[in-house]
């Protein structure tokens, strides 16, 4: 080909001068969106498939034993009683968020008496994003904050499992202390509230 | 002949609602992966290119290093996020915190930041979270107007002491996370 046309011999040299100088400016800039691009198709490509498949069994799963089925559990959490702390800002949390997903999550407290719902919504919200190491589809919006700094972890060459695990198990603690202090809060100030009205 | 018959509907129309059950959650994701998991990826993929090519991500860098290479530095982070003024506006769609999420996976990735601090720095960029969904999230659970009122401020306040907690139960939990080499 390039004895065809006689340019065997032939070099092109960088532009130089002020259109040279555009030029380097044109590829630096294109440079930018060709690295995200790049970004792009990993995601594409390596979590998205995954996450298709995995977000398709567990909705189906969720849909087949039906999400109805938790409300007892929620009518039991209601109940005053040291036994029943862990069961209102641990089990019920997670598996509302793991059945009913970020937003419907939070109308599980509609089961609750009044004095214990701030409690359950800021034990229920801060799990939405500790879970999605492990189940993504409980929201599926968000998954950066893991996903990011998970990211880091991958380029490292080590495996997600146990940051994930880790990230999970230190969330149920975390909602429950979190759960615990905000039901403090909110009865010493509904009781205040109530002192002077 | 009827009991086949009817064995036969039986078993036509379980093995239907099986399938109908796995088509629509097939439906339900393509639809969510589309319309929520995609653009973000995109406008992330956007970021990390910017973060990699331009000088941004040396600066970013600089700026990050001295917070989110230490516990004392995630605290910091942690109670800034939490502060009832700020937590709020940090909020919405958890959108500053899956940004941060992203420059530090970055960071740790260069080997800037330990990676087994991953897990705390998880905890320290996001005590903030739901802080601007108070209101409707209350609202969800059918929660009183006198409710919500003393509700948001409650969570708020709280989350100033369990922000920076969580930090520490994340740090000492990330114990043997990554340290082996």
């Amino acid at each position: 080909m390039k004895k065809l046309i006689g340019l065997e011999e032939a070099v092109v040299g960088d532009p130089t001068g002020l259109w040279g100088s555009f030029a380097d400016g044109a590829e630096y800039f294109i440079g930018i969106f060709q690295e995200g691009g790049a970004v792009l198709l990993s995601l594409m490509g390596g979590i998205l498939p995954t996450l298709v498949v995995l977000l398709t069994a567990v909705n189906a799963l969720v849909r087949l034993i039906g999400p109805e089925k938790i409300e007892n559990l929620g009518k039991k959490a209601a109940q005053p009683g040291l036994q029943w702390y862990p069961v209102r800002y641990m089990v019920l949390p997670f598996l509302a968020v793991f059945f009913l997903t970020n937003p419907m999550a939070y109308t599980m407290g509609r089961f609750l008496p009044e004095k214990y719902k701030p409690a359950f919504y800021d034990s229920a919200v801060s799990y939405v994003h500790p879970i999605t190491g492990i189940f993504p589809h409980a929201n599926p919006g968000e998954l950066f904050v893991y996903l990011g700094i998970a990211a880091g972890i991958t380029t490292l060459g080590y495996g997600l499992g146990d940051l994930a695990l880790r990230y999970l198990l230190v969330g149920l603690v975390v909602i429950f202390i979190r759960g615990i202090l905000t039901e403090i809060i909110t009865t010493r100030m509904m009781a205040r509230k109530g002192a002077s009205a | 002949m009827n009991g086949i018959n009817a064995l036969l509907v039986k078993i036509g129309r379980s093995v239907g609602g099986v399938v109908g059950t796995l088509f629509q959650a097939g439906r339900e994701t393509v639809d969510t992966v589309i319309r929520n998991v995609i653009p973000f990826m995109a406008f992330i993929s956007f970021i990390i290119g910017l973060v990699l090519t331009t000088g941004i991500g040396d600066w970013i860098a600089n700026g990050i290093k001295g917070f989110a290479d230490s516990l004392v530095g995630l605290l910091i982070v942690s109670v800034v996020c939490a502060i009832p003024v700020l937590s709020p506006l940090l909020g919405p769609g958890a959108v500053i915190a899956q940004i941060v999420g992203t420059l530090l996976g970055v960071e740790i990735g260069k080997g800037n930041i330990p990676p087994q601090l991953a897990l705390p720095a998880l905890f320290a960029i996001n005590p903030q979270v739901g802080c601007d969904f108070i209101p409707v999230g209350l609202a969800l659970g059918e929660a009183e107007p006198e409710t919500v009122e003393i509700g948001v401020p409650a969570v708020l306040f709280s989350r100033l002491v369990t922000g920076p907690l969580s930090v520490v139960i994340a740090y000492f939990a990330s114990f043997g996370l990554y340290s082996s080499n």
